[in-house]
């Protein structure tokens, strides 16, 4: 049980605010809505709620450090210095 | 790329934090990592920098982004990028995860565990086929640290990871805190986990930390964050594999924030080689 659609809907889940707290509030409404197919639903429907909670977080607390000045630069500035 | 070297070897993952601290330190540190999105945008100057790098000691090169373990096929346009700076740079070997970043045309800004299935293995074993075909070589796979049972899965983890490192031909590289983290958040025996899984293809090993974390509902759970030591248990479980893993191991310590001294990193590096010694010499007895 996985697809395009299915990973799709959990991309939106973890990524976008407003879907995950539209899924917390009223799961049965979300998916009823989703498009999923029957066993994806079921499965949605009896999902990690703690656990998806804390990884919607968790990858929030990433994209915001990825806005920060990107590595690369300090990267290539350190090889810079030591290779010069 | 140059041909693996036998004998068990220890390194770090490169940061610029890192870089002084690992080039005074040749003499015990056998390889490092890079990771591959860093160096996509980088110029000429950079690479040779970095071929100068790869020509000084062994480099691996390690991706994040590419989100293999997907029923979407990967782009042709990252695998090229990818291919690029493998050409520019000259590594060893490269790997990526196990997992998907991307759905729908949302991008979820890290490693997501999809959902465990056949549907699932056979799009990461198609993905890792067109990864071999445009770079030239197959990566190593890692699996990854989830926070949530990862929904509408119809498998385990281990049988998930061994059904794909079996129908790709890929080496696993096996991140041992990762293997923890799951099994403390999930309930499962650590050791049993690491025995399931097909130890005769693991080539790489990554070490690293992580810290407890509470959620809703009362639930606590290990976050994987990179950003502390090394703990006791997961020193346990690389003896451990040493004892079951005969074949040459490839052992890289990640840190990535929060650098202790690196005399401080040295001896974490240190209690590896110890820790994996220990289960070869287990092994042997």
């Amino acid at each position: 049980m996985s697809s395009p659609a299915l990973e799709a809907f959990l991309a939106r889940l973890y990524a976008e605010e407003a879907a995950l707290a539209r899924f917390l509030d009223d799961p049965d409404a979300v998916l009823a809505a989703s498009g999923l197919d029957p066993a994806e639903r079921a499965a949605l429907g009896v999902i990690d709620r703690a656990g998806l909670v804390m990884a919607a977080h968790s990858f929030a607390a990433k994209r915001s450090g990825r806005a920060k000045p990107r590595p690369a630069g300090r990267v290539r500035r350190a090889l810079a210095t030591l290779f010069r | 790329m140059r041909q693996l070297s036998a004998g068990d070897r220890f390194g770090f993952g490169w940061r610029p934090e890192l870089a002084a601290g690992i080039l005074a330190h040749l003499d015990r540190v056998d390889v490092v990592e890079l990771i591959a999105e860093d160096h996509f945008g980088a110029g000429r100057t950079a690479l040779r920098a970095l071929r100068t790098l790869s020509a000084q000691l062994p480099v691996l090169l390690h991706g994040v982004a590419l989100g293999l373990a997907s029923t979407v096929p990967v782009e042709t346009r990252r695998l090229d990028r990818m291919a690029r700076l493998i050409e520019a740079i000259g590594p060893e070997s490269w790997s990526e995860h196990l997992a998907f970043t991307r759905g729908g045309g949302v991008e979820i800004g890290h490693l997501a565990a999809p959902p465990r299935s056949a549907a699932s293995v056979e799009g990461a074993c198609r993905n890792l086929d067109a990864a071999r075909r445009i770079t030239g070589s197959l990566p190593s796979v890692e699996n990854i640290a989830t926070l949530i049972d990862p929904p509408a899965s119809t498998m385990g983890e281990a049988a998930w990871i061994d059904a794909i490192i079996r129908g790709s031909g890929a080496l696993l590289l096996l991140d041992l805190h990762n293997l923890y983290a799951n099994a403390v958040n999930f309930g499962q025996d650590p050791r049993q986990l690491l025995r399931r899984l097909p130890l005769d293809r693991v080539g790489m090993v990554h070490l690293s930390g992580g810290h407890w974390i509470e959620g809703p509902m009362g639930a606590r759970r290990l976050l994987d964050d990179h950003i502390h030591d090394v703990p006791p248990e997961v020193f346990e479980l690389l003896t451990e594999l040493g004892r079951l893993a005969p074949q040459p191991l490839t052992i890289i310590i990640e840190r990535d924030g929060h650098y202790p001294g690196f005399a401080h990193l040295l001896a974490q590096l240190d209690a590896a080689r110890a820790a994996l010694a220990l289960g070869r010499q287990a092994a042997a007895a």
